[in-house]
């Protein structure tokens, strides 16, 4: 494991666990940005205008699909017929019959990279800030554990490996109110992908397992899994970036999803649609600045 | 088994051990074979002895320091054990009802985990002398590891593997002793145990994100466990509250299992 270096942001931000958790009230509070940050070479982009979604993109979003034209995570390797996928319904949300709630999103990059994904997805658990900056609306706040930081800060780990194994814990707002979402990223093996083909149509990857809890947590508070994969894949005219969450799933200790809803409870229409909007709402911020950001700092985790 | 419920509790006032033992495996052990459910298998682990906290602590400084019994249901997915715990079209199953009888239910400690084997160096040998369980050796140690509260649950889980190991390393009559090691890691399906709380009328009871299983042959041997855990309680890597980690040495009870014996 690589030695601390405390004198440097990316290091200094570490926060125990209950100092986290205890932050993550504060942080839904969205406060302005304090003197350290507001020197931060990024904190410009936190005043940025926000892109609003394309009005016929975010309308998909407001009424349910057929869940006959959803897909299971059982049958996650369908994300890689691409052929099948431009036949089927590609953005849009509904409940399924067995409950759990189903999303799917779709959006083409004209100016962004595979190189440029897995630098921001390493890049920007390192302090509040770069996540605030996401998406500044609802992006309140992310923390990593000690060994997970050394590890997306170890030089001998590669950029797209980074957070395989690591856990985000973000202060988010997906239109239901500000949660603390403990995200275990993944690699695509242990999501189920099958890796004889994974590497021939997927440009890059990031995905894995959430679980969410409101901030303002009571005794009765349900603890909600999902499991998230987004897949970035070549094609002409840039780069497409495919979404899909199972809400409801976990993963269990064989690398299996399984569905973890009491009987005959479903996911909340709202909390998927919340989530389905926020998807389109936070990618088409990125959309239009993770260019921006990688030409001025891409290349190194460190500024 | 992708998952199991654990409860690890104390007799109710007013019955001896052997009362409760006895109450145990052979009333509410018949109950739960009368009412099976969606229970894949069933063990409970009668507790012989155990020690909680250190012998550097003063006193107690976990909420609890006696316990009797540690029950495993298993369950091939959460949903069987959710429609085992809250049955469609019962009102009230015998085996939920019957708890009052001999716990302590308010201070019982709930665990819902997964478990995963570890690897051993000297498992025992196909030939069985009878010593107990089928493969696994007559006695099992159950130790529940505390998380410190300002160390995150992936690192902890991390932490503890080091520490393991090296503990292990450092224990030759352990290495030789141990027959086996189950870890269960509690789920966070378990955050969502509210309704089991209120039933129980538990108060802020202490979590438990680990607990490790460790077989010997006999309680002959068990002076090999505490080999390890005396290596283990002193690894550098901060992960653990001692004092309010506590182990168990039981004797495990088959109520149901459908497997048949390993030798």
């Amino acid at each position: 494991m690589i030695t601390p270096d405390l004198s440097k942001p990316e290091w200094a931000a570490q926060k125990t666990y209950t100092q986290n958790r205890l932050d993550s009230v504060i942080k839904a509070m969205r406060p302005e940005l304090t003197e350290a940050e507001k020197a931060r070479p990024f904190a410009k982009y936190y005043y940025d205008e926000i892109p609003q979604p394309d009005p016929a993109h975010y309308a998909k979003m407001d009424d349910p699909i057929d869940p006959s034209e959803a897909f299971y995570p059982e049958d996650i390797n369908r994300l890689l017929d691409v052929d099948w996928l431009r036949q089927s319904t590609e953005i849009g949300w509904c409940v399924l019959p067995n409950g759990a709630g189903y999303i799917c999103n779709s959006i083409l990059y004209p100016e962004s990279t595979p190189e440029m994904i897995d630098w921001w997805f390493a890049w920007h658990p390192l302090e509040d800030l770069r996540y605030r900056i996401w998406y500044p609306p609802q992006h309140a706040g992310i923390m990593l554990s000690p060994i997970d930081r050394a590890r997306i800060l170890d030089p001998g780990v590669p950029m797209k490996e980074k957070n395989w194994g690591v856990v985000h814990y973000v202060t988010e707002n997906c239109d239901c109110g500000y949660e603390n979402i403990d995200i275990n990223f993944r690699n695509p093996a242990d999501m189920g992908f099958d890796m004889t083909r994974f590497d021939d149509v997927i440009a890059t990857f990031a995905g894995g397992m959430g679980w969410a809890v409101a901030v303002q947590k009571c005794d009765d508070s349900i603890t909600a899994p999902a499991l998230m994969v987004h897949v970035f894949y070549k094609e002409e005219g840039g780069l497409r970036h495919r979404t899909r969450f199972w809400m409801g799933y976990r993963i269990n200790e064989q690398n299996k999803p399984e569905l973890c809803l009491p009987p005959h409870v479903s996911v909340p229409a709202a909390a998927v649609q919340g989530l389905a909007r926020h998807n389109v709402k936070e990618y088409t911020r990125w959309r239009e600045f993770l260019p921006r950001i990688y030409k001025e700092l891409g290349g190194s985790l460190y500024c | 088994m992708p998952i199991k419920l654990t409860a690890v509790s104390r007799r109710r006032p007013g019955l001896t051990r052997a009362e409760y033992f006895r109450y145990i495996e052979h009333y509410h052990g018949t109950v739960a074979r009368l009412e099976r459910f969606k229970i894949d298998k069933y063990i409970q682990n009668h507790v012989i002895d155990g020690a909680f906290g250190t012998l550097a602590d003063d006193d107690h400084q976990n909420k609890i320091a006696d316990r009797d019994g540690v029950v495993e249901l298993y369950f091939s997915e959460f949903r069987d054990m959710l429609a085992t715990l809250e049955p469609e079209g019962v009102t009230t199953s015998r085996a939920n009802q019957d708890g009052r009888f001999f716990a302590n239910e308010r201070t019982n400690v709930l665990c819902m985990a997964e478990e995963t084997e570890l690897p051993v160096a000297n498992p025992r040998p196909k030939f069985n002398p009878g010593l107990g369980e089928p493969g696994v050796g007559g006695l099992k140690v159950m130790y529940f590891i505390m998380r410190k509260d300002d160390v995150y649950p992936n690192d902890y889980y991390k932490l503890w593997q080091k520490a393991h190991d090296e503990a292990m390393a450092a224990s030759p009559y352990a290495q030789e002793q141990i027959r086996k090691i189950v870890v269960s890691k509690r789920s966070r399906v378990n955050d969502n145990d509210a309704a089991a709380r209120a039933h129980f009328k538990m108060v802020d009871p202490p979590v438990y994100d680990m607990f490790v299983s460790f077989w010997v042959d006999s309680i002959e041997q068990v002076g090999a466990f505490r080999q390890y855990v005396a290596a283990l309680q002193e690894s550098p890597y901060e992960f653990a509250d001692w004092s309010q980690s506590f182990y168990l040495y039981v004797r495990t009870v088959r109520i149901i299992d459908d497997a048949p014996p390993k030798d």
